[in-house]
């Protein structure tokens, strides 16, 4: 069941009016473009809610993703922050071939923010649930895809930051392991953790949300309670 | 925790994994931090010592001691130009200070350099040059040569995404230097009018103070390497202002 309101809760995150623009780079046979992914989106993200962020291929989903993890800053507009830590769930960030499961693990999360330390209590939860343990110190590069994925998921999974975005809810590797990851990510988001949450998917939105902002053409053109605003984008 | 110590995590991680994984991307490994260096000598020496017959005293010491200081500053600059394009697919996935990624590069360049030095140490002395404490001397002369590596290695990891042209430009200008900075042959010796101008190269500066100290027992030339400090902070500065200032726009840049 999705949480009751906002109430009581305080805000991480806000933005007002925010808008993000590409511009295409200059060559001696064309002129620089400006491109607008975002161009004017308002919402805000209270403590302990999931927020869905719903919208059609184009829309600036992932534009705005990368604001809310301040990979990049709105060129016009308003973000304010009041987490601790944010992170996207992504997956496998800056794994080397040459290095072990294990050292991948341990340099992927210290670049998703989490501390040496903490890495390293969580590297034996890490290898289990990626059930790794035979491998875990063979080079990446004898790793198939499937098992990367595995670690590149757990690391991600593994990682605690105060606000959590994530990018599509997406199961990887084979049939078990994604039912397994699926369903993982899916008590992660049920529970007192702070998430903005992606998706295409109607039921999974329905399923995790208290609230959704809808994003058409970069503008946020609704806020509010789940079913009210798929409603409306339904019509 | 706090951005500095993540900083600290990551710098600390990231080089250890480019270290390892370049030592293990081929059979000899880490012993190429040693071979190559050796092996560039030896094409260097065969062409200006013998076919060229151009020969200064004890030209093997003195060529050594520029092209192991050359190779890593080249190296690192190049690199450099390139540590921030090269590492996109990460900057799009989760914030890390841009600055990071000369830094890793420069300590990765630094660790191959000690390496390297001691080899060429271990070399001189069973050349038969006497080792001395004299020879310490050697140690803020390479921290100033290190911080104008850096300083530049910062300079063109914060240009070159904006100007992708760049890249091109730096790595002929390396060439350029190379040639033009007394590695295989003495500047002193030079009768050309723009002795001066070479003479004010850093590079120059930096493998004369070395060969200064290491081969012929004087002092390193402490005026130009105050020049070379000063140098080192503006376009350090610079290159480190300019990545901070763009922050989050590098992940911006369409490649």
């Amino acid at each position: 069941m999705p949480r009751s309101p906002t109430k009581g809760r305080r805000p991480l995150l806000s933005l007002a009016s925010a808008g993000v623009c590409y511009r295409r780079r200059r060559t001696l046979r064309s002129a620089g473009t400006l491109h607008w992914a975002l161009s004017d989106v308002s919402f805000e993200v209270m403590s302990g809610e999931t927020v869905g962020i719903l919208g059609r291929n184009g829309s600036g989903k992932t534009t705005l993703l990368k604001v809310l993890a301040g990979i990049i800053e709105p060129d016009r507009g308003k973000i304010e922050r009041n987490h601790s830590s944010i992170s996207m769930l992504s997956l496998q960030v800056g794994f080397l071939p040459q290095l072990s499961g294990r050292e991948n693990a341990l340099l992927s999360s210290v670049l998703l923010g989490e501390d040496r330390m903490a890495a390293k209590r969580n590297l034996d939860a890490i290898v289990r649930f990626a059930g790794l343990e035979d491998c875990i110190d063979d080079p990446l590069a004898t790793y198939s895809s499937g098992m990367r994925a595995r670690l590149g998921f757990s690391v991600a999974y593994h990682t605690t930051p105060e606000l959590l975005l994530i990018d599509e809810v997406l199961g990887v590797g084979d049939q078990e392991f994604r039912e397994k990851s699926t369903a993982a990510i899916k008590e992660l988001i049920k529970s007192d953790r702070t998430v903005v949450l992606v998706s295409h998917n109607l039921p999974t939105i329905r399923e995790l949300c208290d609230r959704v902002v809808w994003i058409e053409n970069g503008e946020s053109r609704m806020v509010g309670p789940t079913e009210e605003v798929i409603e409306a984008y339904l019509r | 925790m706090t951005p500095s110590r993540r900083t600290k995590d990551i710098l600390l991680y990231k080089t250890y994994a480019e270290l390892k994984a370049e030592a293990q991307r081929n059979f000899l490994g880490f012993l190429w931090w040693v071979i190559e260096p050796i092996l560039f000598m030896l094409v260097f020496y065969f062409v200006f010592g013998k076919l060229l017959g151009r020969r200064p005293e004890a030209f093997i010491p003195f060529l050594l001691v520029g092209l192991v200081v050359w190779l890593w500053g080249q190296a690192t600059i190049a690199q450099g130009a390139a540590a921030i394009t090269a590492n996109r697919g990460l900057l799009n996935q989760a914030f890390v200070p841009k600055a990071l990624f000369p830094t890793v590069i420069f300590l990765k360049n630094t660790f191959k350099f000690l390496f390297a030095l001691l080899m060429l140490l271990i070399f001189l002395v069973a050349y038969g040059f006497e080792a001395s404490l004299a020879w310490l001397e050697a140690v803020p002369v390479l921290a100033i040569g290190g911080l104008f590596i850096l300083g530049s290695a910062y300079l063109a990891a914060a240009l070159t995404p904006f100007f992708p042209d760049l890249q091109v430009l730096i790595d002929n200008g390396l060439r350029v230097l190379f040639f033009i900075s007394g590695i295989f042959y003495d500047i002193d010796t030079l009768n050309t009018s723009y002795k001066a101008v070479f003479q004010a190269n850093p590079a120059a500066v930096l493998i004369d103070s070395l060969r200064a100290i290491l081969l012929t027992g004087e002092h390193a030339d402490w005026w130009r390497l105050s020049g070379v400090l000063v140098g080192a902070l503006c376009i350090g500065g610079a290159g480190y202002a300019i990545m901070r200032v763009n922050e989050s726009r590098y992940a911006k840049i369409a490649y």
